[in-house]
């Protein structure tokens, strides 16, 4: 009995030490291997290019072996902060960028701060001031802070993805102002067609809705509302006019009011299939709508009649504090944003953040960097509506859904915003 | 006159030893599985109380904050708003599939093993005990593809056979997608009552049934007076298991809805989910969990009772 004993106190010894914050402790790996986690997959454009970045760091570093580690995009985001913490952590891994994720880890003081390296290596000169900002925190984790917890290499942003086949049949222009594009999407809407692809159970709904808002908005709203620069008005003009307009597309037939339960992916293999004309999403589906649409043309568009767009940096690379190797991290880091890698990004349907055009081969992949350059020459990346305030994508996924189907006023949905945003500034001490 | 009848003293000393002594060999069989319970159950279990009286975001320091998460908790409409919607899938998962399978049972056993022969019972048992097997990951994805409102198998063949107009957006109206969860809940759970009614109807006396059919009685009324009666403490662990179950669904709402939509189909453990992953109030999750595992723990003790009260007025 006296064993049982001590073996259970072992054991829940053992347990609680486990589930235990501490520090890292002891070496994780030796000085001859980069431990490296990412949650690309190996054909997406990033998978090409890092794996490509590998090649080249073990040839640059002979005697030292990266020990890549495929990890899956929930994986890293809901264990990172335990595993971090641990003698498992990697010494480089990509990570979520935004206040309740990079800068999250930040505050708590999990991640390096890699200041002194980015200046030093000059990946400050390569990034764009809102590229830049998603890497910067502040002390209280805010991003667009004073110091640099991480890198990102390729961009995103929002455009509207065509079928040329469906534009021709029903002879619809390409519209380049706003009324040219409710015009379209009428002239789709009285043929029976619905004119643009909706997932209502994930990021499209509100990615309509923030695109809608982000048309009457400037700057500092934005500011506003991410970076908590002042105070947020949920009833204010542009977020007004967007709850109203999307519920007004949803009664003239422009989105489909069965497409609460679509999820995003099914909205995108919707746009694949030649189903919707438009589709307004992420250049996150362009490799992939390269690969898979085979029967009709497409081509895209930035949307029409506004100065900002969603779409911000990548996901980053972060440096965990406890890594033993942080030099060959930063190494790696320095190869992925040299010119031939992330010519290699572009070509494979990527946003690169510091590519050369002039190398990239493949016309569309030209026109994808220079939509993006033309958006982050301006000034126009407007982030995401789901990076205020952790678990906000939910909340907005619930009231773009009452949107739909009618559920909710445009009125009462914006409240339903206001309140847990409110909530996460008290939370921060804001 | 009494006679009492003495027994030696060593002898009175003796047995107790031996007893306990036997008791206590018995008692290192309990080892294994009682540091398996304290290891994995109760002590994440104290932890999570532990949490839940703190205010924490997963990473660094917990802050003390007594029972504030739990005077939240009370107060916290959405919470309520979950619970109810648990209710209505202890309806789908709990009640429902055990009248189900208690009729089903009856039938199989009753009439198909007789009629048929019970190998014909066999397989259709196995039939219906099919979607316990699945994994719901991959059930759940094809049961919402199969709701999905443009091109769902459900949508294209009402339309195929002329009730195009009761076509629905099952998962994606606020009222109907809680019934709809649940009509997929009763499909995946009815196999389990099945098997234990099947099981619990193999050990009724026979004799009973051929006297009450020697007297005229009814199938129906031989179902209700003996079957019902004879298994009724398998009736209590059915109702024991299934509504555990229905209380700690997380996988079946996340994979059909998310909760969604709006919040139409959340329940308690998905809510206590997205406050420990989503919003990062790792706390307030635990709040949430803690209530809800004492809500179970009840309910099992109140169905423990009556199954072995079942069983007392049984034998």
């Amino acid at each position: 009995m006296l064993k049982t004993g001590k073996t259970l106190a072992a054991l829940t010894a053992g347990m609680l030490a486990l589930s235990a914050c501490g520090g890292n402790s002891g070496s994780s790996s030796s000085p001859k291997e980069l431990k490296l986690w990412h949650y690309e997959g190996p054909d997406s454009a990033m998978g090409v290019a890092w794996n490509q970045a590998i090649k080249e760091f073990e040839q640059t570093h002979p005697g030292v072996k990266v020990k890549f580690e495929e990890k899956g995009f929930e994986q890293i985001q809901k264990t990172a902060p335990m595993v971090l913490n641990s003698k498992d952590a990697p010494d480089i891994l990509e990570y979520n960028k935004g206040n309740a994720t990079a800068g999250l880890l930040a505050k708590q003081g999990l991640l390096t701060d890699m200041s002194a390296e980015v200046t030093k290596r000059g990946w400050d000169k390569q990034l764009a001031p809102n590229i830049a900002e998603t890497a910067k925190y502040d002390a209280k984790g805010i991003m667009g802070g004073d110091k640099w917890y991480g890198v990102p290499n390729y961009a995103e942003y929002l455009q509207v993805f065509y079928n040329k086949k469906l534009f021709d049949k029903y002879g619809v222009k390409v519209p380049t102002t706003f009324d040219e594009f409710t015009a379209a999407m009428d002239t789709f809407a009285k043929k029976g067609v619905t004119p643009l692809a909706n997932g209502g159970a994930e990021y499209p709904a509100q990615q309509y809705l923030y695109q809608l808002a982000l048309s009457k908005a400037d700057r500092p709203w934005v500011d506003r509302y991410e970076r908590y620069t002042g105070k947020v008005d949920f009833h204010d003009p542009a977020w007004t006019y967007a709850a109203n307009t999307f519920s007004d597309w949803v009664k003239k037939g422009y989105i489909a009011k069965n497409s609460v339960s679509v999820k995003a992916e099914n909205a995108g293999t919707s746009f694949i299939s030649g189903k919707y004309p438009m589709f307004f999403s992420g250049s996150w589906w362009y490799g992939r709508f390269e690969k898979e649409i085979k029967d009709f043309d497409w081509d895209t568009f930035l949307w029409p009649g506004t100065k900002m767009t969603l779409g911000s940096s990548g996901n980053l690379w972060v440096v965990p504090k406890g890594s033993e190797n942080k030099k060959l991290a930063y190494d790696f880091i320095d190869i992925t944003m040299k010119k031939d890698i992330q010519n290699l990004l572009a070509d494979n349907g990527g946003v690169p953040v510091a590519a050369d055009p002039n190398g990239v081969k493949d016309p569309k992949n030209k026109k994808l960097i220079q939509n993006y350059q033309t958006l982050a020459g301006s000034d126009g990346l407007g982030f995401y509506p789901d990076w205020p305030a952790p678990g906000y994508y939910d909340v907005l996924v619930a009231g773009t859904q009452k949107l739909i189907n009618g559920s909710a006023s445009p009125d009462k949905v914006l409240d339903s915003f206001a309140k847990p945003y409110d909530e996460n500034l008290s939370n921060i001490g804001h | 006159m009494t006679q009492t009848l003495s027994v030696p003293a060593t002898e009175t000393k003796r047995k107790p030893v031996v007893r306990r002594r036997r008791e206590m060999t018995y008692a290192v069989y309990l080892v294994p599985s009682g540091v398996l319970f304290v290891a994995i159950i109760l002590v994440p279990f104290l932890m999570n109380i532990g949490i839940s009286l703190t205010r924490w975001d997963g990473i660094g320091r917990p802050q003390w904050i007594g029972l504030e998460n739990y005077t939240r908790l009370l107060s916290d409409g959405e919470f309520w708003a979950s619970f109810e919607h648990n209710i209505a899938l202890v309806i789908a998962m709990a009640i429902i599939p055990a009248a189900i399978g208690l009729v089903l049972a009856a039938v199989l056993f009753d009439i198909i093993a007789k009629r048929f022969g019970p190998r014909t019972a066999s397989i259709l048992r196995a039939c219906i005990y099919l979607p316990q097997v699945l994994p719901f990951a991959v059930a759940g994805i094809v049961w919402s593809w199969m709701l999905a409102p443009d091109n769902g198998a459900l949508n294209e063949t009402l339309k195929k056979v002329g009730l195009g107009s009761l076509r629905e957006d099952w998962l994606g109206d606020p009222k109907l997608a809680l019934y709809t969860v649940m009509g997929v809940m009763v499909w995946v759970q009815i196999g389990f009552p099945l098997i234990v009614f099947m099981a619990g109807l193999q050990r009724v006396d026979p004799s009973l049934y051929e006297a009450a059919e020697i007297d005229g009685a009814s199938w129906w009324r031989r179902f209700w007076y003996i079957t019902i009666p004879q298994i009724r403490p398998e009736l209590y662990v059915v109702l024991l298991i299934c509504s555990v179950a229905a209380l700690k669904s997380f996988d079946k709402v996340y994979i059909l809805t998310n909760g969604g939509p709006g919040n139409a189909t959340r329940v308690p453990a998905y809510y206590s989910w997205q406050n420990f992953f989503e919003k990062t109030q790792v706390g307030y999750g635990a709040a949430i969990a803690t209530v809800m595992t004492l809500i179970i723990v009840v309910l099992t003790a109140v169905l423990l009772r009556r199954q072995s009260k079942a069983e007392e007025d049984g034998s």
